[in-house]
């Protein structure tokens, strides 16, 4: 209370209810003060996101209101916040994939009927962007960029605007530790200009390494309001999940030092051939350009391959080639021992891969379906779902939907509840639990636990182990290092659609692996 | 205290659109059926006529007999089937303006049983198959053209329309005529009709060839394997995608299924329409045409769910009889096209949640919009005053 009247925002007493009963969050008081860089921290469905939505004029609070020194406001839509200077970037981007980055910053700039000065408009975020050092291509349009450029452009359309308040949902779940960094010092930089800022984040070393002040949700109630040099890495996580993760005999240890202890490896048998063997791939991308050039692996049964990088380096382009969504111009890939290049994703499925894709919401679920719909997605041709004449056996599904609900402990009103009604751990739940109960002699998961609270996150990065340890072989590509590190037997770094180095994770150091990601070091002495 | 009123009303629109978005899908139909209903009303108070008492013929005559309820029904079996035609490719993620020319392509198709001495029975199932075959001919050009050259379906089918309709009344006039009344083609013989069902009535078996194909469509989509790629494809090409799914296929098959459809809906009316059973070539296809078109508002109330659609078409057939009774209802005649701008009406009310949603934005950027005009205005006055 010493620093009364000095703050930015006051939050008083929050309440949201939302219209089917939940409680989203109980009389939330938060202040915001200039020049400082708040974390707000809890597991999905904690109620952050509802905190800043409120905030940001997405949505109204039940009850409370927001005071600014000159006294209430209220915004009823984002525009509203964004002109009294409250900004955010959203973890599903708002962009126009045809538009190129210029022209979604002069779009969200744009009123009804004004003018669009595009030459201008690119001027100034060329300045913006060397003033930010956050560097995207302008005249490409954004579908075409990775996920990480992309959210670049996001951060660059809210800064555009000049606010006094930028809210980051998190924004460091697609990027590269390099990235982050930079991100991060952008986010000094800007604190230090009298910028207020609100990160969201699950990662724990981040909130602290960025942070002046730690808020932290649990189950719509604010359990913490902590100066961050005053705490501890455990102190937060107890309050976020309300009691110490457990660490069981199989459990990947919570996150929360450099490089977590692994879990205890089955010494894969690598005299037996290995289940997926590839060897030389070269595949395009939508660019027309060469994104995987010439890659060669192997995972052997009961090991966890992960593949390390820098998003857009060609991962996303060599899983979609290793699943059938993409045709490679070259080279061979067989699991055991059966091509599989240029095949139908059906027919893959059928020689025991799973895949656990990238993007949860473009690709692996159909939103609107119902939980049975999406949990047949893939499978639907099997016997075990598809009766004669090609009749759905619809109560065997639902009976299978119950057994994944129970198993992957898929939080859902039943099998008839439409898949966007989900929050985001129980939809990716929801497809991790599909693609493993197909019981595939390879999973090819790529970014399995993105944006995903700690508790849903360790709850899939367990099913993969165990899943290895039952002697599948596991294809794990992941932004996330400390999940590739932590997880991985045998990891490869990827650059510009290479492996820079192929070796069990303990044998690189970090800043080695920093390196390696970005292309500077050539290792002659790891080649395997 | 004026902002304060401008909040608690933005509030009230919010929560009119929660409610409004929020509804059953079924009470949005209704909704949208009773604003269609009360712009009708407000159109025939306007012209000097008593809405509630061209309300209570249009009711009486739409659903008070069973004469009555017979023609709503016999007027409601084409629609039925042009409406699924729209939405089972709507449900496949595209947009099948087509229903038109395909029920002319049918109709044309149904009428060569003429050409045929058939036994009874046979006779019927032929002039459908013909009808069937034939619609999705025409169906599968458009969705040919999209697949191999990438040509929208909306605009290919629009132009399809034309041609089938310039195709058939050509056959019309020159090909299937009668030798006898060279206004019309021929007439399907007596032993090849759908018989009449409510005697004295429209309504002939054609009642359960629509019925049968909407069920058809219905355990297709949501019981087998197929429909179930189809409605995947529709909702997120990219997840069908992934999970093995050719949209290819499912786009072909919908195209055709709907082209089925339409082409039923052609062999209905010539198969099963008294007087003539045939095509009338004067004044362009009169019994033809608009049933394509009706069909996508039909399928829109019916919220493109083949139950729905059975439901809605029966509105819609309710609306078409009964203007009939309306427009000859004594002291008070209302004209038949008030039926058509109630049917207008109903699909514009079909977007109410949206407009709602919108109307805050609206509101404010026109406020902005008189401000600057005062501003500038002030302006103008003070630049006068100075010179």
């Amino acid at each position: 209370m010493t620093q009364g009247n000095s703050y930015y925002l006051r939050a008083e007493g929050i309440t949201k209810i939302y219209s089917d009963g939940t409680v989203a969050l109980k009389e939330a008081t938060v202040e915001i003060h200039t020049h400082e860089i708040i974390g707000l921290l809890g597991e999905n469905g904690a109620g952050k996101t509802t905190f800043t939505k409120i905030l940001s004029g997405l949505l109204p609070p039940t009850k409370g209101r927001v005071i600014s020194p000159n006294g209430p406001v209220r915004f009823s839509s984002p525009r509203e916040a964004l002109d009294f200077g409250i900004g955010m970037v959203h973890q599903h981007f708002a962009l126009v994939g045809t538009f190129t980055a210029a022209e979604n910053v002069a779009l969200s700039h744009k009123r009804p009927f004004s003018r669009i000065r595009l030459a201008k408009a690119t001027e100034r975020l060329e300045a913006l962007m060397e003033e930010s050092g956050l560097h995207v291509p302008l005249d490409v349009p954004v579908e075409k960029l990775a996920v990480g450029e992309q959210q670049r452009v996001e951060i660059l359309k809210v800064l555009s605007r000049d606010v006094d308040l930028l809210i980051l949902d998190e924004p460091t779940s697609v990027l590269t530790p390099l990235e982050v960094d930079e991100l991060f010092e952008l986010l000094t930089k800007l604190k230090q200009a009298g910028t207020s800022l609100i990160l969201i984040t699950h990662k724990l070393k981040e909130v602290q390494s960025v942070t002046d002040r730690i808020v932290v949700l649990r189950h719509g109630e604010l359990v913490g309001d902590v100066r961050t040099e005053g705490t501890t890495t455990d102190r937060l996580a107890q309050l976020m999940v309300g009691q110490a993760v457990e660490d069981g005999v199989d459990a990947v240890e919570l996150r929360t030092d450099e490089i977590p202890i692994h879990a205890r490896r089955a010494e894969p048998d690598r005299s037996a051939p290995s289940v997926l063997h590839v060897e030389g791939l070269s595949a395009k991308g939508n660019t027309g350009d060469t994104t995987v050039d010439g890659v060669s692996l192997d995972v052997y049964g009961g090991e966890i391959f992960g593949i390390a990088g820098v998003e857009g380096n060609g991962q996303t382009e060599l899983v979609e080639s290793l699943t059938g969504l993409r045709v490679p111009y070259e080279g061979i890939a067989t699991i055991n021992g059966e091509n599989i290049l240029g095949k139908d994703p059906r027919v893959i499925y059928r020689q025991g891969v799973a895949h656990i894709p990238e993007d949860r919401w473009e690709l692996g679920l159909v939103l609107p379906f119902t939980l049975a719909e999406n949990a047949i997605l893939g499978v639907h041709q099997w016997e075990e779902f598809r009766g004669p004449l090609g009749f759905l056996k619809w109560p065997r599904i639902n009976a299978h939907v119950r057994e994944l609900m129970d198993r992957f402990e898929i939080r859902a009103t039943g099998p008839g509840a439409p898949a966007k009604s989900l929050s985001g751990g129980n939809q990716q739940k929801l497809i991790v639990g599909r693609e493993l109960a197909k019981d595939p002699a390879i999973v090819v998961a790529s970014q399995p636990t993105r944006g995903l609270d700690i508790g849903a996150a360790q709850f899939i990065r367990n099913l993969l182990v165990e899943m290895r340890n039952k002697g599948r072989a596991i294809l794990l590509v992941s932004a996330d290092l400390d999940e590739v590190l932590a997880l991985s037997d045998r990891i490869a770094i990827m650059y510009e659609g290479r492996f820079m180095a192929v070796c069990a994770p303990e044998e690189l150091d970090r800043q080695k692996i920093g390196l390696l990601m970005g292309g500077a070091v050539v290792c002659e002495e790891e080649a395997t | 205290m004026t902002e304060q009123q401008g909040r608690s009303e933005s509030r009230l629109l919010r929560g009119a659109h929660r409610t409004l978005t929020g509804l059953h899908p079924v009470f949005e139909s209704l909704l949208a059926g009773v604003v269609g209903l009360l712009i009708g009303a407000l159109l025939m108070h306007l012209y000097g006529f008593n809405p509630w008492k061209a309300y209570i013929a249009l009711f009486r005559g739409a659903y008070a007999g069973s004469y009555e309820i017979a023609s709503s029904i016999s007027r409601a079996v084409p629609l039925i089937l042009t409406a699924l035609t729209f939405s089972i490719c709507l449900r496949a993620g595209m947009f099948n303006i087509g229903a038109e020319g395909q029920l002319m392509v049918g109709a044309a198709a149904a009428v060569c049983v003429a050409l045929f001495a058939l036994p009874t029975g046979l006779a019927q199932i032929v002039g459908l198959l013909l009808a069937a075959v034939a619609g999705a001919i025409w169906s599968l050009v458009p969705a040919f053209l999209k697949l191999w050259r990438g040509v929208h379906e909306v605009i290919s089918t629009i132009m399809f329309n034309w041609i089938g309709r310039w195709l058939v009344l050509y056959l019309t006039i020159y090909v299937l005529v009668d030798p006898a009344r060279s206004e019309r083609s021929l007439s399907i013989p007596l032993n090849a009709r759908l018989p009449v069902l409510v005697r004295g009535t429209d309504l002939s078996y054609g009642i359960f060839v629509a019925v049968a194909f909407a069920l058809l469509i219905y355990f297709v989509l949501w019981h087998t394997t197929t429909g179930y790629e189809v409605r995947a494809a529709g909702l997120n090409p990219s997840a069908a995608r992934y999970g093995g799914i050719r949209s290819k296929r499912t786009t072909l098959l919908a195209f055709i299924l709907g082209g089925m459809a339409a082409g039923l809906a052609g062999a209905t009316i010539v198969m099963g329409l008294r007087p003539a059973y045939a095509i009338y070539g004067g004044g362009g296809l009169p019994q033809l045409t608009n049933l394509g078109f009706d069909g996508m508002a039909v399928a829109m109330v019916g919220r493109n769910h083949p139950i729905g659609i059975l439901v809605s078409a029966l509105f819609f057939g309710g609306l078409n009889a009964g203007g009939r009774v309306m427009q000859f209802y004594g002291s008070n005649p209302v004209p038949l096209e008030m039926v058509r701008i109630v049917e207008g009406a109903i699909v514009l009310a079909m977007s109410i949640p949206e407009l709602v949603r919108i109307f805050p934005t609206v509101k404010r950027e026109g406020e902005r919009f008189i401000g600057l005009l005062r501003r500038a205005s002030l302006k103008a006055r003070k630049g006068g005053d100075s010179s």
